[in-house]
C-alpha cells in the first residue's frame, strides 16, 4: 500500500477517533471561512454596485426653470466640444419626474401630493475618467458653473471614490479579520493533531523502532490535518451557499434594486476552488507543523 | 555480527551506564547478555538498536559502523533487525495480524506477500488461529509471541531481545526460549538480555556478563 493510501486510512481512522476535538476544530476553520466567505460575497456584490455607479452619470447640471432653450443648446454644444466629455443627455422636467416615479413606486404618492413638478430640468455628462481626471472635472464644473441657466452642478465622482477607497480598506479589514481567524483555525487543528500525536504515542514509538519510514509516520498526521482543513472549508461554502439562498431569496431583489446590479452576484468557481484549496492547505500545513514532533 | 569498540555511554551526571565496552557477537550465534539491574544490558541494546547514541567508541552491526548514520538511514538499518521488548509493545489498536504485517507493509510489500509471509511467522509462533484478536484478548506469552513473529516477519540477520521473559511464568519463559533457539538455529544471530541464570544454565549458551557498565568473567564465559 502507497503511502498515501495508509495515510488516507489511519488518518480517518483517527478522525473518527478524535470525535468532539475534531469537530471543534472543523467549526473553528469553517467559522473563519465562512467570515472570509462572507467578507468575498459582499465584496464581490459591492463592488459590481461601485462599477455601475462608476460608470453611471457622473455630472449633473441642473437647470434654472427660466434657462432658455439658446441656453440650453449653447451649453450642450459647449460640453460636445470638450475632449473629457463622452457624452451628454438632456432630462427635462417631465422626464426626471417619470424616471423618479419609475424608479420610487412606493413614493409616488408624494409627487402627486405637491402639485408642481418640482424637480428641474437637468443635463446628465459622462466623463471620460482618462483625459485629465478629477482636476479637469473640476474645472469643468467651474466653468459651467458660469454660464447662463445654470442653477447647480452636482459632480459625484469624488464621492464615490471617497466610497471605493473605504470598502477598499473595509475589504482590507475583512481579510485582515479572516486571516487573523485562519490564523486561529491552524492553531485548532494543530492542537487537534498533537492530541493525535499525543493518543498514538505508544503506536508511534513501536512504528519508530520496527523501522516504519517517516513518511508512513508522520504521513497520517499531515493528512488528518488536510482533511480536517479540507472538511471545514467545505462545511463553510455549504453554509454560504445556505445563507446566499437565503437571503437573496428574502432581500434579494429589493437589495440589487436599490443597489440598482439587477441581481445579487454568488462567488465564482475560482473563487469557491480557491477557498476549499485554503482550507486544504492551512490544515495540511498545521498538520505538517504538528507533525515534526516525532523526531 | 556485532562488535563494540572501545563503547561508552555517559549519561547527564557522568555517571558510566557503558565503560570501555568491546565485545564481539559473531555471525550466526546465540549469545545472552546479562548482569544486575543497572549493569548496562539495556543501554548495549538501546545502543544497537540506535534509540540512543554512544558517548565514545563505535558500534559495528553487520559490517557496518551505526555512528554516523542519517535518520532515514536509521529506520532502514532497524527495519533489518528483529527487536523483541519486555513489555512486548504492540499495537493496541491493532489486530494480531496487523500488528505483525505492519512492518511489511510499510515497506510496500504486496499485499499478497503479506499476508503469506504474516501468517507463515504466526503458524510458527503458534497463533494463526488468533489472527483477527488484539492484543489485549491474548495472554502474556501468546503477546511475546506474537511480538517476536513480528520481530522475524522481515527475515532479520540479527535477533535482539531486552528481558523477553520478564513478564513471563517459567514454563512461558521455556516456550519462548525454545522459539529463540529455533530461530538461531536457521541462522538468525540471536542476543537476549536477561538476568534470569536459571533460564541461560536451561538454553547453555555463550554468556556476556556485564556490572556497572563493564563487562566480567571474560568474552568467552558460560554459567
Amino acid at each position: 500500500m502507497s503511502v498515501v493510501g495508509y495515510s488516507l486510512e489511519e488518518a480517518w481512522v483517527s478522525l473518527r477517533r478524535s470525535g468532539r476535538s475534531a469537530l471543534v476544530s472543523i467549526g473553528t476553520i469553517a467559522i473563519a471561512f465562512v467570515t472570509l466567505g462572507g467578507f468575498l460575497l459582499v465584496s464581490v456584490n459591492v463592488q459590481g454596485v461601485l462599477d455601475q455607479w462608476l460608470q453611471a452619470a457622473e455630472m449633473s447640471i441642473y437647470l434654472h426653470d427660466t434657462a432658455t432653450a439658446e441656453d440650453r443648446l449653447a451649453l450642450e454644444q459647449f460640453l460636445r466640444s470638450q475632449p473629457m466629455v463622452a457624452e451628454v443627455e438632456y432630462v427635462s422636467r417631465e422626464q426626471a419626474l417619470e424616471k423618479f416615479r419609475a424608479d420610487f413606486p412606493e413614493l409616488r404618492d408624494i409627487t402627486t401630493g405637491v402639485g408642481e413638478n418640482p424637480f428641474p430640468s437637468a443635463i446628465e455628462v459622462r466623463l471620460r475618467t482618462e483625459n485629465g481626471g478629477d482636476a479637469a472635472a473640476d474645472n469643468l464644473s467651474k466653468e459651467v458653473a458660469g454660464r447662463p441657466g445654470v442653477s447647480d452642478i452636482r459632480y459625484d465622482r469624488r464621492w464615490l471614490q471617497r466610497l471605493v477607497g473605504a470598502v477598499t480598506t473595509a475589504r482590507l479589514a475583512g481579510a485582515l479579520a479572516a486571516g487573523i481567524l485562519m490564523l486561529g483555525a491552524a492553531f485548532t487543528v494543530a492542537a487537534v493533531v498533537r492530541l493525535s500525536l499525543y493518543a498514538r504515542r505508544d503506536e508511534l514509538e513501536i512504528m519508530q523502532l520496527v523501522g516504519a519510514p517517516f513518511s508512513y509516520i508522520r504521513g497520517p498526521f499531515v493528512v488528518e490535518g488536510l482533511l480536517l482543513g479540507g472538511i471545514g472549508a467545505t462545511v463553510a461554502l455549504i453554509v454560504i451557499s445556505i445563507l446566499y439562498s437565503t437571503l437573496s431569496r428574502w432581500l434579494g431583489s429589493d437589495l440589487a434594486g436599490y443597489g440598482g446590479i439587477g441581481q445579487l452576484r454568488f462567488l465564482g468557481i475560482t473563487e469557491f476552488v480557491m477557498m476549499l484549496l485554503g482550507g486544504v492547505g492551512v490544515g495540511a500545513a498545521a498538520g505538517t507543523v504538528a507533525s515534526r514532533a516525532v523526531r | 555480527m556485532i562488535e563494540t569498540q572501545s563503547l561508552s555511554k555517559t549519561y547527564g551526571g557522568g555517571e558510566y551506564a557503558l565503560r570501555d565496552l568491546n565485545l564481539k557477537v559473531d555471525k550466526g550465534e546465540f549469545a545472552f547478555l546479562t548482569g544486575p539491574s543497572g549493569a548496562g544490558k539495556s543501554t548495549l541494546l538501546r545502543l544497537l538498536l540506535l534509540e540512543e547514541s554512544p558517548s565514545e567508541g563505535e558500534v559495528i552491526v553487520g559490517g557496518r559502523n551505526l555512528s554516523h548514520l542519517k535518520r532515514d538511514e536509521i529506520q532502514a538499518y532497524r527495519r533489518t533487525v528483529g527487536f523483541v521488548f519486555q513489555d512486548f509493545k504492540l499495537i493496541q489498536t491493532k489486530t494480531i495480524f496487523e500488528n505483525v504485517s505492519f512492518v511489511q507493509r510499510v515497506l510496500g510489500r504486496p499485499v499478497e506477500e503479506q499476508r503469506r509471509s504474516t501468517y507463515q511467522v504466526l503458524k510458527w509462533v503458534g497463533l494463526q488461529h488468533r489472527l483477527n484478536a488484539l492484543p489485549r484478548e491474548l495472554s502474556g506469552g501468546e503477546q511475546q509471541r506474537v511480538a517476536i513473529a513480528r520481530a522475524l516477519v522481515n527475515e532479520p540477520h540479527l535477533v535482539l531481545a531486552d528481558e523477553p521473559t520478564g513478564n513471563l511464568d517459567p514454563d512461558l519463559s521455556l516456550e519462548i526460549m525454545n522459539l529463540f533457539r529455533d530461530m538461531n538455529a536457521r541462522g538468525t544471530t540471536v542476543l537476549v538480555a536477561t538476568h534470569d541464570r536459571e533460564l541461560i544454565k536451561w538454553v547453555g549458551r555463550r554468556v556476556i556478563q556485564l556490572d556497572h557498565g563493564e563487562m566480567v568473567g571474560g568474552p568467552e564465559s558460560r554459567l
